[in-house]
């Protein structure tokens, strides 16, 4: 039980929050009662409600999560070994990545319009930059003795690249995915609200709009489990697929 | 004509602004014929591994050429094979030895072949029953071990083996200079060996090639002399043992002069 002393003190603020909110200190019309979120949640999970939005913005997450990658992947890779793909996407890069990629999704929308094309595009745009350059960075760090000894073998580029200076990198890369991940969850939540048609992230402004806050907590509450869900199975992933990192 | 010969190598680096290049080595020219053991000694920043990766084709000589059966080195020659003397960066960690073994040739074999083999490999180390360990698992002896299977299994004509035995314990180093011995004359190589060594050297050698400090070159080409096989207590208290060591260790540490 190692977390135990933590759940403690989550179990300490939410039962504070309750009975200040009981006792009058904070405006119930700003936030209810933890209980009466709860009964919301509940009714939300029992029913089967949650699931529809829940997979819309699951959907959107995972497209841009695993376009992203790939293309972070094969970029960074490609600009790692090679000097002259170096040289020619730099500058590119370089110019997009400090956009904060939540202020292209007002130009998006006008190219894709509303649909989940521009959802996926923007979650694909914030997720790319920090796998690029983790990759590139791992790329560039593979040992020049493992290297020597693949050349010294007669291993040739493919092979090389498959078997040696990817998994050599893997270790960056799934930080750079890691790190993709939380940002993808928010582009996915943005986009959504900003061109609003389902999903979590439309939901949590809606009920804010109409005033359901009880339905917004209890939404709030469903995409924190979500990030934390994500969160987990990718370090229990990202701990296997790395095995041979702990000594 | 020599298996392996040494064509006036030299190697040097350009320095900016204009000053004369720093030169490594110059004039290096040996001839080592099919199955010789031959040793290159020399202090450490002498370019040793250099000259080593030269010939493996790792590194361009500025001037001159390696040949390996009359044939020009340019990139790595199939013939040979590269001993790093860092295992511990030339082993993949995620792979466990009977993968870093087949790693020598899965990418002409297949993965499969090379995998079957690599047992027999790693038992002619004396690591049988170690396939399935990874390298971290292992002490450094085990792990130059593995490193041996692996070049081994490619089934090379010349082993070129930089300072092998420096990272590993004393103790460990005598087993693994007999093993590489035992190897050698079960296999008929040819083996190009360098070190600061002087006593391994000698153990190994049938010649020793010595490097004078930058910009190095041949000093002198000994011939070892010691019957053979060589055992490792017993040799290493032979007169004409001790008597080369006494010389080699004057040169190396410039007692000369003095």
């Amino acid at each position: 039980m190692r977390h135990s002393p933590g759940i403690l003190v989550l179990v300490l603020v939410i039962g504070f929050l309750e009975f200040a909110v009981d006792a009058g200190m904070i405006r119930r019309a700003l936030l209810p009662p933890p209980s009466a979120t709860a009964e919301v949640l509940w009714e939300l999970l029992s029913t089967g409600e949650f699931l529809p939005p829940l997979l819309s913005t699951l959907k959107l997450v995972f497209a841009g999560f695993f376009l992203g990658s790939a293309i972070g992947v094969a970029l960074g890779t490609a600009m790692g070994i090679s000097p002259a793909m170096f040289r020619l996407f730099e500058p590119l890069v370089e110019l997009i990545r400090p956009i904060p990629k939540s202020a292209l999704v007002p130009p998006l929308m006008l190219f894709l319009g509303i649909d989940d094309a521009m959802k996926i595009t923007s979650v694909t745009l914030v997720v790319t930059f920090p796998v690029l350059l983790n990759t590139l960075q791992g790329v560039r760090g593979v040992d020049r003795v493992m290297l020597d000894a693949a050349r010294t073998h007669g291993w040739g580029l493919g092979h090389t690249l498959r078997h040696m200076i990817l998994p050599a990198a893997l270790p960056f890369i799934l930080a750079g995915m890691r790190v993709s991940l939380g940002l993808a969850m928010v582009l996915a939540v943005l986009s959504e609200m900003l061109a609003g048609q389902g999903g979590l992230g439309f939901l949590i402004l809606d009920m804010q709009r109409s005033f359901q806050l009880r339905q917004m907590y209890a939404w709030l509450v469903i995409l924190a489990v979500l990030g934390l869900l994500l969160n987990s199975i990718f370090l229990l992933a990202e701990r296997r697929a790395l095995f041979w990192q702990r000594r | 004509m020599a298996f392996l010969g040494l064509d006036a190598l030299g190697k040097f680096y350009p320095q900016p602004g204009g000053a004369a290049p720093a030169r490594i080595m110059q004039g290096i020219s040996l001839e080592v014929p099919e199955g010789e053991f031959l040793a290159v000694l020399g202090p450490s920043g002498c370019g040793k591994s250099t000259l080593l990766q030269m010939v493996a084709g790792l590194a361009t000589p500025s001037e001159g050429e390696a040949r390996i059966n009359g044939r020009a080195v340019a990139g790595p020659p199939p013939e040979a094979v590269y001993l790093f003397q860092q295992y511990n960066r030339s082993l993949l960690p995620w792979r466990n030895c009977r993968d870093n073994v087949a790693f020598a040739t899965e990418h002409r074999l297949g993965r499969k072949p090379a995998r079957a083999a690599a047992d027999e490999h790693l038992a002619s180390v004396g690591l049988a029953g170690f396939g399935d360990h990874y390298p971290w698992q292992l002490s450094g002896g085990m792990q130059q071990r593995v490193a041996i299977a692996r070049a081994l299994a490619a089934e090379p004509a010349l082993l070129l083996m930089d300072e092998p035995f420096s990272a590993v314990d004393a103790l460990t180093r005598i087993q693994l200079q007999s093993l590489i011995l035992d190897i050698w004359a079960r296999r008929r190589l040819t083996v190009m060996l360098v070190t600061h060594d002087v006593e391994e050297a000698i153990f190994l050698a049938d010649r020793i090639a010595v490097l004078t400090p930058r910009p190095s070159t041949i000093g002198e080409v000994i011939e070892v002399g010691l019957p053979r096989p060589r055992d490792a207590i017993a040799t290493r208290e032979a007169p004409r043992f001790l008597e080369l060591r006494h010389h080699l260790l004057n040169r190396l540490l410039a007692r000369d002069a003095a």
